[in-house]
């Protein structure tokens, strides 16, 4: 039993650590939240059930949510944060990027409607599932958990490996400098904001799968948290959000177990409020000079 | 009909004002909707099981958060800008969530019981507190909060308390979000903890970008047209979070400072009135080379 719910606690951390990322990734390069990065979330269950109900087989539903949530994140970037690029207008940033969310909420809700809305998949699917050492797991929840793994170390190479990762890194390091040497930074903000959204969509559509639901206010229920997650895990530290996300979703389902899971969610934002206010690098984060600007 | 107006306008225009005094020395607070969830509940609590009458328990629920605002401010206002943002963030979500489970208050079911709110007490509040914000403008306390929003490190050598200034304004904030708390509750006659969630906190906030976030009265402006425009349009208020929406985003881009930009002058200055230098929010591209050391 206890083994079970850490298992589906894995599950869970690992959604959470996949929109973690996303705005990790974004405050890394610009020193800014993105208060619509919860929302973007949200709107990736109901691209992945709209697309479901048109009909699409899972992965093809997945690169359409992947895609579109990308691009709304380039939409995000341009409209909330292009103009507010300085360093004093974290304010104006965190605003606008709110004030587009509350306009995402809406319109979902007069797509969708205010009530959750199932995605049409075939129940054997949903239910599916094997004996592991005594201990049954549903399929799905296993390959939501090797998705999002899977996504975090593509992720993570990128970052680390590539090119394209070097210039992020740069740009996260001094935007300024960056671009002497060369670094187009609005086009490296802008696939930053893409893949960020598109990894938020994905988790979206996780979630989406793994409850059979999507909802319009998942946004503020779960997507929020994930930021209390990026910051417990160290503000633009994509390692801390990954083991984070984990750690907050191993807790919290260990709190339903316990029977006290309605005060998961506040522990959650104590846990970040006291973080914040003994150790600002994170959890994990080394205590380097980059990680103690205000 | 003409009742529900003034109270809303009323317990808006003090919102507003209460995420001002906050954001006139430089924090901004996403809490105000828990603080008018405490002071919702203390005075309620107060009347329903006390019997204290609420001209009397509205001041004691304010006095209580502000103790409230003051000791979580204490150590919040140590972290600064974007770090603050998320503390208040989290006090929103953690007050509304431990509301919800405690079973004397009734839990997520709500409060109920309150009543007699009357609406001219709403607007008697709104005059005394527009006339001593107004009093504050005109006096060289406006100064000190000028200095320590636009730049801490001068304020601090100006021999600026800057811990004292900042934790004042996030306390008297906090105490007067939770007064109109008070009144708002004992004219809904019930609450619950949900109503009181981050998205209050989140509107409060934008009446106040809407309106200028410069001037004391471009916050009551942008709370009293936030209030009766859905009202009174009748399209707008199915659109209300789309069309609020919209307007913010479209203000922030072309009228960074809100409609209502001015600043009342407190001493003659050589720069021009009402082209106040920038406020310290967005626009000036040019300054992202601003290294992080350099802070």
């Amino acid at each position: 039993m206890l083994l079970e719910q850490i298992i589906n606690g894995i599950v869970l951390g690992s959604m959470y650590a996949l929109i973690a990322q996303g705005y990790t990734l974004v405050f890394g390069v610009l020193d800014k939240l993105n208060f619509a990065h919860s929302e973007i979330f949200m709107l990736g269950g109901f691209l992945a059930v709209a697309s479901v109900a048109l009909g699409a087989p899972l992965p093809v539903a997945f690169l359409v949510t992947a895609g579109i949530s990308g691009l709304l994140g380039l939409m995000v970037e341009f409209v909330g944060f292009r103009k507010f690029r300085s360093r004093d207008a974290h304010i104006t940033a965190a605003l606008s990027s709110f004030a587009i969310g509350l306009v995402m909420i809406d319109l979902a809700q007069k797509i969708w409607g205010t009530e959750a809305v199932a995605i049409a998949l075939p129940d054997e699917m949903r239910i599916a599932s094997i004996e592991f050492f005594g201990i049954r797991i549903v399929l799905i929840k296993l390959a939501i958990l090797a998705l999002s793994l899977g996504l975090m170390f593509v992720l993570h190479l990128v970052v680390a490996r590539t090119g394209l990762g070097r210039s992020i890194r740069a740009v996260a390091e001094s935007a300024a400098d960056a671009a002497l040497y060369g670094v187009n930074v609005t086009r490296v903000t802008q696939l930053v904001f893409f893949i960020a959204s598109a990894l938020a969509g994905v988790a979206g559509m996780a979630l989406a799968i793994r409850t059979g639901y999507a909802n319009s206010e998942t946004g503020f229920s779960f997507g929020l948290k994930a930021l209390a997650i990026m910051a417990i895990g160290g503000m633009g530290d994509l390692r801390g959000a990954f083991l984070g996300g984990l750690l907050v979703g191993v807790l919290e389902a260990l709190a339903f177990q316990w029977a006290v899971g309605q005060l998961a969610d506040v522990a959650v934002w104590l846990f970040m409020i006291f973080v914040l206010l003994v150790r600002p690098q994170g959890l994990f984060g080394a205590s380097g000079a980059k990680d103690t600007r205000a | 009909m003409m009742q529900d107006y003034i109270m809303f306008t009323g317990v808006n225009i003090l919102l507003a004002w209460s995420v001002y005094i906050i954001l006139m020395s430089g924090s901004l607070s996403f809490a105000n909707g828990a603080f008018m969830l405490i002071g919702a509940y203390v005075s309620g609590v107060l009347t329903v099981k006390f019997g204290v009458p609420l001209l009397v328990a509205a001041p004691i629920a304010g006095a209580a958060t502000f103790l409230f605002g003051v000791l979580v401010g204490f150590p919040a206002l140590r972290t600064r800008g974007i770090y603050l943002i998320l503390v208040t963030v989290g006090i929103a979500v953690s007050v509304r969530g431990v509301a919800e489970s405690i079973p004397y208050i009734g839990g997520v079911q709500g409060f109920s019981g309150m009543s007699g709110g009357n609406p001219w007490h709403v607007v008697a509040l709104v005059f005394g507190v527009g006339a001593a914000l107004w009093a504050v403008s005109r006096s060289p306390l406006q100064r000190i909060l000028d200095a320590v929003r636009e730049d801490e490190l001068a304020a601090a050598t100006l021999g600026i308390n800057i811990v004292h200034v900042k934790l004042t304004c996030f306390g008297i904030g906090a105490g007067l979000a939770a007064v109109a708390g008070s009144f708002y509750a004992h004219y809904m006659l019930h609450v619950t903890p949900d109503g009181f969630g981050i998205l209050v906190s989140v509107y409060i906030v934008l009446y106040v970008v809407l309106g200028g976030t410069n001037n004391l009265w471009g916050s009551a402006v942008g709370a009293a047209i936030m209030t009766l425009l859905p009202e009174l349009v009748r399209g707008v208020a199915q659109w209300r979070p789309t069309v609020f929406g919209l307007t913010i985003i479209a203000l922030l881009l072309l009228r960074p400072d809100g409609l209502l930009a001015f600043r009342i002058p407190t001493v003659p200055t050589v720069r021009p009135p009402g082209k106040a230098r920038p406020s310290g929010q967005g626009q000036d591209v040019a300054r992202t080379d601003e290294t992080p050391e350099q802070r």
